[in-house]
C-alpha cells in the first residue's frame, strides 16, 4: 500500500509542476507542456513491447505458456499507451499545427504501429490451440518488435517532419533542458514506469484468477 | 480563474480518478485471491 501512495503523491506533484513550471518550449507556448504526458507514456509503450518482445524469446526458448501470457499482457498495455501517445500528441497536432491529424512521418509511423500490435490481437484471438496460439504469436511478437526502434527513433527523423526532434536531446545527443524541467521530465518517467508496473502486475494476477476459475 | 489552473485541476482529477480505479481493482483482485487460496 504505502508504494502506491507514493505513486499517488508522485504523479500528483508531476502533474503541479508541469503546469506550474515555465512552458518547456517558449516557441510552442503553454500547449508544450503535453511534453511532461506524451513522451513518457510513449517511453512506456516502447518498454511494454521490448517485455513483449523478451517474454516471446523466452517462450519460444522454454515454451512455458505463463511467458506467453506475460508477452500478451505488455503488449495489451504496450497498445494502450500507443493509443494514449497519440491522442495527447493529437491534442498537441490540433494546438500548434491546426489540425488533429496531418499524416506527419511520426503520425504515420505510430498508425502503422497500431496496426502491427492490433493484428497481434487479431492473430491471438484466431487461433484456438493455446500452445498453437502461443508459438504464433511469440513469432509474430518478435517480428513486430523489430520494427518498433524503426519507426518510433528511426522514420521521423529520417523525413521531414513538423513532430519536434530535439526536445529531450539535441543533435549533440545531449540533454538540454533547464534542471527543474529536466527533474519534471524524468520524474514523470519514473512515475509512468511503475505505473506500467502496477498494471502489468494487476493484469496477470486477474489472468491466473480467470485460468483458476476455468479449471474449476 | 487561467487556463492553465483548470487544466492541471482536470488533469488531477482524470489522474485520481484513474488511481482509485486501479486500487479499487487491486483490492477486489486480493479478495479474489484469498478467497481462492481458501477454497
Amino acid at each position: 500500500m504505502f508504494w502506491k501512495v507514493v505513486l499517488l503523491i508522485w504523479m500528483s506533484a508531476v502533474i503541479a509542476a508541469a503546469f506550474l513550471l515555465p512552458a518547456p518550449q517558449s516557441q510552442l507556448g503553454p500547449a508544450s507542456r503535453i511534453f511532461f504526458f506524451h513522451v513518457p507514456v510513449a517511453w512506456v509503450a516502447v518498454l511494454a513491447f521490448l517485455l513483449s518482445f523478451v517474454f516471446s524469446i523466452m517462450y519460444l526458448k522454454t515454451r512455458k505458456l505463463d511467458y506467453d501470457a506475460k508477452a500478451s499482457t505488455s503488449s495489451r498495455l504496450g497498445l494502450l499507451f500507443v493509443i494514449l501517445a497519440t491522442i495527447s500528441g493529437s491534442i498537441f497536432a490540433k494546438s500548434t499545427w491546426g489540425s488533429f491529424w496531418n499524416w506527419d512521418p511520426r503520425e504515420t509511423s505510430i498508425f502503422i504501429l497500431l496496426l502491427i500490435y492490433g493484428a497481434y490481437f487479431a492473430l491471438r484471438s484466431a487461433v484456438e490451440s493455446r500452445e498453437r496460439r502461443a508459438a504464433l504469436s511469440s513469432a509474430y511478437a518478435i517480428m513486430a518488435f523489430v520494427a518498433v526502434p524503426f519507426l518510433v527513433f528511426v522514420v521521423p527523423r529520417v523525413y521531414l517532419s513538423l513532430h519536434p526532434t530535439t526536445s529531450v536531446i539535441d543533435v549533440r545527443l545531449q540533454m538540454q533542458m533547464p534542471p527543474a524541467i529536466l527533474i519534471t521530465f524524468l520524474a514523470s518517467l519514473l512515475g509512468f514506469t511503475f505505473l506500467f508496473i502496477w498494471m502489468f502486475n494487476l493484469e496477470r494476477r486477474i489472468n491466473i484468477l480467470a485460468a483458476r476459475q476455468k479449471e474449476v | 480563474m487561467s487556463s492553465n489552473l483548470t487544466a492541471m485541476i482536470v488533469t488531477l482529477i482524470i489522474w485520481i480518478g484513474v488511481f482509485l480505479y486501479l486500487l479499487r481493482l487491486d483490492r477486489k483482485v486480493s479478495r479474489l485471491e484469498k478467497n481462492s487460496k481458501h477454497a
